[in-house]
């Protein structure tokens, strides 16, 4: 552990604990309140809760809003990240997760592919809850039970485990969960691609490359250059909902403007729209 | 004369620009290199005067040849050019050009044309605005650049559908922009709408909230200190609303923001593909399905058939492209694949999508390859009825099974029975209280349910209902209250007066959805018999004993003249406005005249008087044509300087029976007309109050009156507002308020073809008005086969000093000439007359615009608009070629299309291709023709209207020039109209040759020579200019 350096005075009045200012980390969105937004990634933070100490997993939550996050990917068995601490050169976190073996995965996948609803609501952005059963039934757990599960490391010298980038990687991740639930399938072995190539081989069908249409050049449009295209607009009128209706659609947007959902802000606006 | 086009600069914005007719085709550099200037593009600091905007320079590629771009068809050129033999290339030119506001498009300058480019910018605008005022945005966060905050659009279904439907039919010259030197191709089509779309509707949003009634604040007050710095959720909440979008925040907050952001800028983007799912309901027969062998425990509606929703993709940009699940599983998407590169993960997406809308879709996705959804009755039903909506909202294509109709609903229906129409008497007032019968009902669409199928309805107490070979949903407690409304109904039927014919009128005539208040249903239909059920449909013109010609009245009436004078005089006695829309030539004036002397015939003069307002040039004719055909007629002109003002009009008025009056001068005095309480208003060329909120209609709204007519060839020249002025002036209420008419009717039927509305609305109108046509089998038979008519019109202020002052020169000429000289000054005297009241720059030489300075050219327009707007083609005489070159970019560009001109120098090939062209069905529909080369030999039938813009004195020469379409071949009525001004040369020498006595004596041969024999008092008389001909009061 090496003495910071002299050359930076500024430093010297600082809190000793106040990590170095990342520019380009990732942050996270929620402003209070629970990390999770989804049932799948609280999964994984209840696990870290478990474990954790109340001031560690608050500093790191504080260091996952920061932005001391450089960077965080999904690998299979491990989520790797470095995190931005007190010193110079950023720590590294190793998140570990047993995979699955390949007769497993084999396993899992006909019963993914025999079952279209896991698939469906994957690719809506959602973790179907009825997934828990269908690996519990080949004797699986998609998600880690207690610490014992997962192997963490971090190369800080903080002795605790989960030390505060543990956590902050934790939030962090539990977000990119939350985004893409495949994510979570990924960790444990099957990427999102491969894993729907192979359901859909399971189904036996064949993947095809789209061809993007080009635009005519205009050369070749003399004749009808200042004439308007074929054209049959639809005659159909709108489907007769409500101006706000979207608003009841969208996903949840994780910032609050002391205390009101931006989706309630929001309304009145878009009432308003359809008056004028 | 201007042909504008537009196109959409990414970066810029809407950007327009003109070709000139007037200016050179072609330019004399020669370089092939760059873009040279464009040879007739209109300057932008003279396209700025109509379309005010930021001057630019754009490098358009244009359809061109060596020497310069090939004009776009909307181009007119006065003098024609020499078509190049070589096809023609693409080269880049440099074009002026004005950035413009989006309102400018909505802002039409006069003497221009317009390019399908410019209609595709409006298209694409008001695509735009549907989608603000539908909500149908998100806000997001662009960095580059900015930050600034916007309204991202979600193009989703049937969006989807028009969006593609606009690119495709974008005009090239809309990509015309060069967007690097050397580029030849012009943008994406799509990226460039996409583009356009994008930034109209994020401009649309902001428009329409800070119009907005109240303030939208999507901040949440502060209650206390304002922190120094803003939450940057906060401020870009703020920039939704400012007009440039700008955020202030630092990287990191913005960063925070934006992956906030990214599950809503996901929205839309996942269906705005080529494809989406498609969700179609259909029956299935239980006893033909082999896939069903569970037999009767499917067999959901106990007569053999079951409910399914099967599961398509459906293409985006071709609707009718569908392919169902099954075959995607199979691994063949048909047309379809070669669009979307993964079918199946698209499948599944879509219908994890759905689920959410629509939670009951799960349970049929647990299986390897879902394809339907098997649905029970009340599932069908609430899915007809709910959840179809929602998926569709939600971007989701739907079909319903055949047969359905959203709008077979239950509902109230009520019969009507009152007297027949033969007997009704139209003289005294018709009792109101008249109706004989009168029953509720309750009804499905059209069909009354009789007592079996309530019984069987009621016993059913399913949601979906098969009734008469058809499904419909009935809610089982609409039902309910239904019947308990018929039982109420029935028990005081007993005890109560039935409702008099207004309140049936009103019944039949509000909108549905202002009744839910006092029914439990919505009426879905009244029955009425005799006169009521006559007027509600329309057909008491029809079904009156036409009245004789009353006593006092000196023309004859052709029967349909007189059924028209009955349906005046029958909605008179009911105290209804009615608005008589008669084809132009068809007699309006007479049947107005008509009812008034019926209605005066034997009845005491203290009556009150009948106010009629009219445009200017119409007030003579109507002062005449009452002389002529009401001779018994009082009639009073308030018109003029001179008019009686103050405490006398009160007296005038009680002296007469019609008071006639221009609608400029009734604005003026409307507090004075306001004080009288008048028999009756007409409006003569109700037309004049198609804009509401304009001065003369509110004015006239201020009339009081017993009854009001409104008279018009055109009841709706545009849009559907103007019909709601005129019916809400004859009957005020009976279409609501203009809001609820707008909404109800007007952006339904106008912007989305919906038949339904446009269905109530005739039914709700129709009553009131009485509309036949030339071709209507009723009046074709009674018409004689050439009607000529005399049009009057007035002097501009201009044209009559003018006049004033060739008539002093010619005369003092005339008087000190002689022999071959006095003849030559006579003819030369008539021909500069003629000239002035055509054209005063037809006499001046000085080239000038037209602009509104001949009250003759401002006529014609009138009655070209009426003539093109009932679909017919007419063909226009002069003797002057300046005038009809004047005239023919000016029509061109008034009406939008091409006008072709036929003169002395045209050759036979061209001429026999105008003729050709003029005949084809889908041709030009005006053709100038000079008297000389047009006057004989031609035979033009396809016209049914001939106007003689100026007059050769000669009634054979004209008679002529008629028979080009009043001739064999010619299957319509031919209207023959002949421009006449009061008080000047043309109405004296009008009335001599109509009166032959005059001419007895005269010995008239060819030509025009015969005036020259008049004696110089009797020329004096013959061209001195009248007060009559020009009015006294600006309008």
């Amino acid at each position: 552990m090496a003495r910071m350096s002299e050359r930076t005075p500024w430093w010297r009045d600082a809190p000793p604990s106040r990590p170095r200012r990342v520019s380009g980390g990732i942050q996270i969105h929620t402003a209070r309140g629970s990390v999770a937004q989804t049932w799948w990634s609280a999964r994984f933070i209840e696990v870290l809760e478990s474990l954790g100490v109340g001031g560690r997993l608050a500093r790191g939550r504080t260091y996952a809003r920061a932005g001391q996050t450089l960077d965080l990917r999904v690998e299979p068995g491990a989520v790797v990240a470095r995190v931005q601490g007190t010193r110079p050169q950023p720590y590294r976190v190793r998140i570990g997760l047993r995979t699955y073996g390949k007769a497993e995965w084999t396993a899992v996948e006909q019963a993914l592919a025999d079952d279209a609803w896991y698939a469906a609501a994957l690719l809506a952005g959602r973790m179907p809850p009825e997934i828990e059963q269908l690996f519990a039934s080949l004797g699986l757990a998609l998600f880690p039970a207690s610490g014992h599960d997962l192997s963490m490391d971090c190369s800080c010298p903080d002795y605790a485990v989960p030390c505060k980038h543990l956590a902050a990687v934790f939030y962090v991740l539990a977000e990119r969960f939350d985004a893409d639930p495949f994510e979570i399938l990924a960790l444990r072995g099957r990427d999102r691609e491969t894993l729907l190539a192979n359901l859909r081989a399971r189904r036996g069908g064949t993947a095809q490359a789209p061809d993007a249409p080009q635009a005519t050049p205009l050369a070749d449009l003399l004749d009808t250059f200042f004439v308007a295209g074929p054209s049959e607009a639809s005659q159909l009128p709108p489907a007769p909902t409500p101006p706000d209706a979207l608003l009841d659609q969208v996903p949840a947007f994780p910032i609050e403007v002391r205390g009101h959902r931006v989706v309630d802000l929001l309304r009145p606006a878009y009432r308003a729209l359809g008056d004028g | 004369m201007f042909a504008v086009h537009g196109l959409w600069s990414p970066g810029r914005g809407l950007l327009l620009w003109a070709e000139d007719g007037e200016r050179p085709a072609t330019t004399s550099s020669r370089s092939l290199r760059s873009a040279r200037p464009h040879p007739f593009a209109v300057p932008s600091a003279e396209l700025a005067e109509l379309h005010p905007g930021k001057p630019v320079i754009v490098t358009l590629l244009l359809p061109s040849r060596r020497s310069g771009p090939v004009a776009s068809p909307e181009l007119v050129r006065s003098a024609p050019i020499r078509a190049g033999r070589s096809s023609p290339s693409l080269l880049p030119w440099s074009v002026p050009a004005v950035i413009v506001d989006p309102t400018e498009l909505d802002d039409p300058a006069e003497q221009v044309r317009y390019g399908a480019s410019v209609a595709h910018l409006r298209e694409m605008l008001r695509f735009a605005d549907g989608l603000a005022a539908r909500g149908r945005v998100l806000p997001t966060l662009v960095r580059e650049p900015g930050p600034e905050a916007r309204w991202r659009l979600i193009v989703q279904g049937r969006d989807a559908v028009v969006f593609d439907a606009l690119v495709s039919a974008l005009p090239p010259v809309g990509r015309a922009e060069r967007q690097a030197p050397g580029a030849t191709t012009g943008p994406d089509p799509g990226e460039l709408v996409g583009d356009a779309v994008a930034v109209l509707t994020d401009t649309a949003v902001r428009d329409r909230l800070a119009r907005a009634d109240a303030l939208v604040p999507l901040v949440p007050p502060r209650r206390g200190r304002v922190p120094r710095r803003i939450p940057v959720t906060e401020g870009w909440l703020a920039a939704l609303l400012t007009s440039d979008g700008r955020v202030e925040a630092d990287e990191r907050e913005l960063d925070e923001l934006a992956r906030a952001l990214e599950p809503w800028d996901g929205v839309g983007t996942e269906s705005a593909g080529p494809a989406r799912a498609s969700f179609r309901l259909t029956e299935v027969g239980v006893l033909d399905d082999p896939a069903a062998p569970d037999g009767p425990s499917t067999d959901q509606t106990g007569d053999g058939t079951r409910w399914q929703l099967q599961f398509h993709l459906q293409s985006a940009a071709d609707p009718s492209l569908l392919v169902p699940a099954d075959r995607i599983w199979g691994g063949g998407a048909g047309k379809l694949a070669r669009l979307i590169g993964e079918p199946q993960e698209l499948l599944l997406a879509e219908l994890g999508r759905a689920s959410l809308v629509y939670p009951a879709l799960t349970p049929s996705l647990r299986q390897a390859r879902p394809e339907s959804l098997d649905l029970d009755l009340e599932g069908a039903a609430r899915f007809l009825t709910e959840d179809a909506a929602l998926l569709l909202g939600a971007g989701f294509g739907v079909q319903l099974p055949a047969g359905w109709d959203g709008g077979r609903r239950l509902g109230l229906r009520l019969s009507v029975r009152s007297t027949p129409t033969a007997g009704v008497v139209t003289r005294s007032g018709l009792g109101r209280e008249q109706v004989a019968d009168f029953r509720w009902g309750l009804a499905v669409g059209d069909d009354v349910l009789d007592a079996a199928e309530l019984d069987a309805l009621v016993a059913a107490k399913a949601p979906l209902v098969r009734l008469r070979g058809n499904w419909v949903t009935i809610d089982p407690e609409q039902l309910r209250a239904g019947l308990e409304f018929l039982r109420r109904a029935e028990r005081s039927r007993a005890g109560r007066h039935p409702p008099s014919a207004a309140d049936v009128l009103a019944l039949a005539q509000r909108h549905p959805a202002e009744l839910a208040d006092e029914l439990p249903l919505p009426v879905t239909g009244v029955d009425a018999q005799g006169w009521l059920g006559d007027l509600l449909d329309g057909t008491a013109e029809r079904s009156l004993e036409p009245l004789e010609p009353p006593p006092g009245f000196t023309a004859w009436l052709r029967p349909y003249q007189r059924r028209g004078l009955s349906w005046l005089a029958f909605l008179s006695s009911l105290g209804l406005g009615a608005c008589l829309a008669d084809d132009m030539g068809l007699g309006k004036t007479v049947q107005l005249l008509a009812l008034e002397a019926h209605e005066r015939a034997g009845l005491p003069a203290s009556r009150g008087a009948t106010l009629l307002l009219c445009p200017m040039s119409l007030v003579g004719t109507w002062q005449r044509e009452a002389a002529r055909f009401v001779p018994g007629l009082r009639v009073l002109v308030h018109h003029g300087g001179d008019r009686i003002r103050g405490d006398g009009f009160a007296d005038a008025v009680a002296a007469a029976d019609l008071v006639v009056t221009t609608y400029g001068t009734a604005t003026r005095d409307i507090d004075m007309l306001a004080a009288v309480a008048w028999r009756r208003i007409v409006l003569d060329e109700a037309q004049a109050i198609k804009n509401s909120l304009a001065a003369t209609s509110k004015a006239v709204r201020r009339l009081r009156a017993e009854h009001r007519i409104a008279l018009t060839g055109t009841p709706m020249e545009n849009r559907l507002a103007e019909l709601w002025s005129v019916m809400d002036f004859l009957n005020p209420g009976v279409l609501g308020s203009t809001e609820r008419f707008r909404q109800r009717f007007a952006v339904p039927v106008e912007r989305y073809g919906d038949t339904e509305a446009a269905g109530l609305l005739r039914r709700i109108t129709r009553p009131y008005l009485l509309r036949r046509m030339k071709t209507d089998p009723n009046v074709i038979d009674d018409l004689p086969e050439k009607i000529e008519i005399t049009q009057h019109y007035r002097l501009t202020r201009e044209q009559a000093s003018l006049y004033q002052t060739v008539v002093d020169d010619m005369m003092e000429k005339i008087e000190g000439s002689d022999g071959i000289a006095r003849r030559g000054n006579v003819l030369a005297a008539m021909a500069k007359l003629k000239q002035v009241c055509n054209h005063p720059a037809q006499l001046l030489h000085d080239g000038s615009e037209i602009g509104r300075r001949s009250g003759k050219v401002a006529r014609l327009e009138e009655i070209l608009t009426e003539i093109l707007a009932e679909g017919d083609k007419v063909l226009c005489f002069t003797q002057f070629t300046e005038f009809a070159q004047m005239l023919v970019p000016h029509l061109c560009a008034r009406f939008d299309q091409e006008v072709l001109y036929l003169h002395g120098g045209t050759n036979k090939r061209q001429r026999d291709e105008m003729i050709e062209r003029f005949r084809s069905p889908g041709g030009p529909s005006i053709f100038l023709l000079s008297l000389k080369a047009g006057g004989t030999g031609l035979t033009l039938t396809a016209a049914n209207h001939v106007v003689h813009l100026d007059r050769w004195w000669n009634p054979a020469v004209e008679d002529q020039a008629t028979d080009r379409a009043f001739r064999i071949g010619q299957r319509r009525t031919v209207q023959v109209r002949k421009f006449v001004c009061p008080g000047t040369v043309e109405e004296r020498i009008d009335e001599m040759i109509t009166s032959k006595k005059t001419l007895s004596g005269m010995v008239i041969s060819d030509g025009e020579r015969w005036l020259t024999e008049l004696s110089t008092v009797e020329l004096r008389e013959v061209l001195t200019l009248g007060a009559e001909a020009v009015d006294g009061t600006d309008e």
